[in-house]
């Protein structure tokens, strides 16, 4: 609570008159039952600053130019200026352009420079895990002003991807480009060994039957290669309805500590180091895209990686350099508990509240015409990433994609699938870095042969100094 | 005896140094699965000349290396010229407050360029220069360590050739082209590729204080093609091989003078 008065102190001095004029406008919109269902408690519309609809009709010139940041590449990229180029074309009033900042952190990076002396972004893509960061900055105007005050049917959007960046009932970003981890298999490996390719494993105790089943029949080196990520901890976390972060994983309250050395997360690292000293699995650097060459290459049967490789994946097979090689893809394994669902990856769009109102309003009405069914569309066909509208998935341009590789699926029924609680909706830590980090040295270690008790305690311990620190500078 | 096993551990030392500049080019040449193929190729049967075509036009590096050329060129104009003027009046004139004018000079040294960052970028965008040449360019156009440089350098003329030219009514600046500056051809040549090299390599700066392609150079847009998807990662092989190759040309030519001109001075000071 303390950082919506904030909120609302800060913007009723900068914009008392603009403040005034749009609290009837959203009344109406709650009214109208927008935003209602949040789940968490809904925040006041007095506590939020003002949406400026209608300041681009007030603007002294016309069109108002915005710049966007983003991190898209390539194909991604393309996408996205087509979609930039058909908003542009489409209507008088707002011209996009768009600015490659080259990666989700350099972004970050040039974003916080940014903040010291003017020349910010009107709308900046951002990676999922800053958002507690992006809070903290006390510089951005939720889109949940903008959502109630637009009647945008947010609700359209898939539930647990808005949870995911809505905090104490407050959404602060507009979800974008989300993806989510996913199983790939090699189903030509799966019938070799004797295994129904069509029933993949779907907790972490069948995962373990089947790799050991492919290497002792001699059909893979390894059963299963996975990167050395954090995913695994935080995304089985969440899928057993458990909390990475103390205090409802800091959505009721600022976390203070981590939470991920619990019975759960031990079983866990028990379960890699297991795995690891077994020998069934095979362990892959973070970036890049080894593990799934091996199983392309017949080296590993199944590896677990982001739903938005499968595009790549899928276009390099059909090269035909592959033999032997058909992928499935499937929804993540897990715990076999049930109570939780997959994290929410990727990345949103926030509109910074220092610039001029007519640029954010411009901000606003680019964001939310990317994110409507038939350019969310676009956008999941050219990308690979999750169609999050759930119009779009209704339109050709998914239901083609779909029946031509059902693999593109998968990843939206996941997250349709998995129970909407604090746990599923993500950890958030002002210093995810950090934390992170001290869970990667941690498997490394166990990957080593170190103890995965002690590993993961210690890693606990070392989150918790990452999350005390960040506090002591930021949070309040 | 002696001069085999020296020219074994250089052997060895050369391979170990030259192996990852190796391992770049093969891969720019390699198809996508080739360079993750386990063993890994030796060998492009196959080359994809097209992967530095592709990084060129579809990767922008064509008008990022021009950006790149024009900045790096103009700071290592700037900057050598500024040098030499400081470095000349702090080794041949007199005036007040030289000493400790001299150590602020060397002070400049000690602060890292993150510590002024912020305030740079502020201080940049406040005069207007925010994404454009003068933003890139300007903050670089003296440096604490060319002055440094070439002070130690021209003092090494000796002092009969001062009072030589004075006798034959050279002033300041005819003494200044004229002696000094061909004497200290070497540090000047090896404070050249110095500053082109720092200039070239920049990445953090030209990050925060561009947004349009028209002004961004070669480092961002290989970081860009980083970003490539598997399909295409001999393009980035290939764009780094594109960025890396002025430098590489440079420091083949400039070797000789570049390692002379660094310890010129280092007996004398």
């Amino acid at each position: 609570m303390p950082r919506l008065v904030r909120h609302r102190r800060r913007l009723s001095l900068s914009r008392p008159i603009a403040g005034l004029a749009l609290a009837g406008l959203v009344l109406a919109a709650c009214g109208g039952g927008g935003g209602g269902s949040k789940g968490s408690p809904t925040a006041k519309p007095s506590d939020l600053p003002a949406c400026p609809l209608g300041a681009i009709a007030k603007a002294a010139s016309k069109p108002v130019t915005i710049t966007m940041w983003h991190s898209m590449s390539m194909a991604n990229e393309a996408t996205l200026k087509a979609l930039t180029d058909r908003f542009n074309a489409s209507q008088p009033d707002v011209r996009v352009q768009l600015v490659n900042e080259t990666s989700y952190d350099d972004t970050l990076t040039n974003y916080k420079a940014a903040l010291g002396g003017g020349t910010l972004p009107d709308l900046v893509q951002i990676q999922d895990v800053d958002q507690q960061l992006m809070i903290d900055s006390k510089s951005i105007l939720p889109v949940e002003s903008c959502i109630r005050a637009d009647k945008y049917p947010v609700d359209d959007l898939i539930p647990r991807v808005n949870a995911y960046y809505t905090v104490r009932g407050v959404q602060y970003a507009l979800p974008f480009s989300v993806s989510n981890p996913v199983l790939y298999y090699n189903r030509v490996a799966f019938q070799k060994a004797g295994l129904d390719p069509d029933k993949p494993p779907t907790t972490l105790d069948e995962v373990r039957t089947a790799a050991q089943k492919m290497q002792a029949s001699g059909v893979t080196k390894y059963g299963i290669a996975l990167k050395i990520e954090t995913w695994h901890l935080e995304e089985w976390l969440a899928m057993a309805g458990q909390p990475f972060v103390n205090n409802g994983n800091g959505r009721d309250k600022r976390a203070t500590k981590t939470a991920f050395d619990s019975a759960q997360g031990q079983a866990i690292f028990q379960w890699l180091a297991q795995m690891s000293k077994d020998g069934v699995l095979q362990t892959m650097p973070a970036s890049g895209y080894d593990n799934m060459f091996a199983v392309a290459n017949g080296v590993a049967g199944m590896t677990v990686d982001t739903s938005a490789v499968l595009g790549t994946a899928v276009q390099l097979l059909a090269s035909g350099q592959y033999k032997d090689v058909s992928l499935g893809t499937a929804k993540l394994p897990g715990p076999g508990t049930g109570g939780g669902g997959t994290v929410v990856a990727g990345s949103a769009l926030y509109i910074p509240d220092k610039n001029a109102p007519e640029k954010q309003e411009a901000a606003w009405r680019f964001a939310r015409f990317l994110t409507e069914p038939q350019q969310m569309a676009d956008w999941a066909a050219g990308t690979g990433y999750i169609p999050i509208n759930e119009k779009s998935v209704q339109l050709p341009t998914i239901t083609d994609l779909w029946a031509k590789t059902p693999g593109f699926r998968v990843a939206y029924d996941q997250l349709l699938a998995g129970q909407e609680n604090t746990a599923s909706a993500g950890a958030l830590i002002g210093d995810f870095e950090g934390v992170r980090r001290a869970i990667v040295s941690a498997e490394e270690s166990v990957f080593q042969g170190a103890d995965p008790a002690k590993a993961l305690s210690d890693a606990a311990a070392q989150g918790d100094r990452a999350i005390a620190d960040y506090e002591a500078r930021v949070g309040g | 005896m002696r001069t085999t096993l020296r020219y074994t551990v250089l052997v060895v030392m050369a391979v170990i140094v030259l192996f990852p500049i190796v391992v770049t080019i093969i891969n720019s040449l390699l198809k996508p699965d080739q360079i993750a193929a386990r063993p890994p190729r030796l060998f492009p049967d196959d080359p994809q000349w097209h992967s530095y075509s592709t990084a060129m036009d579809a990767g922008k590096l064509r008008l990022y290396l021009r950006n790149s050329f024009v900045v790096a060129g103009l700071i290592t104009v700037a900057q050598v010229m500024t040098a030499v003027f400081a470095a000349y009046a702090f080794a041949f004139l007199r005036f007040p407050l030289k000493r400790t004018l001299f150590v602020v000079f060397l002070a400049t040294l000690m602060v890292s360029g993150e510590v002024t960052l912020i305030i740079n970028r502020q201080t940049v965008v406040a005069l207007g220069w925010f994404n454009s040449y003068a933003a890139l360019i300007v903050p670089f156009m003296a440096s604490g360590f060319g002055a440094f440089l070439l002070r130690q350098a021209f003092l090494t003329v000796p002092q009969d050739l001062r009072d030589a030219a004075a006798l034959d009514g050279y002033g300041h600046w005819r003494f200044m082209f004229r002696v000094v500056v061909p004497l200290a051809r070497p540090a000047i040549g090896a404070l050249s590729v110095f500053s082109f090299l720092l200039a070239w390599n920049q990445y953090l700066w030209p990050l925060i204080v561009t947004e349009s392609d028209s002004v961004r150079t070669v480092q961002i847009g290989l970081r860009q093609l980083r970003a490539t998807s598997i399909d295409q990662i001999n393009v980035t092989f290939a764009g780094t091989v594109i960025a890396a190759l002025p430098i590489f040309v440079l420091l083949v030519l400039f070797q000789k003078q570049l390692v002379r001109g660094l310890t010129a001075g280092a007996v004398k000071g």
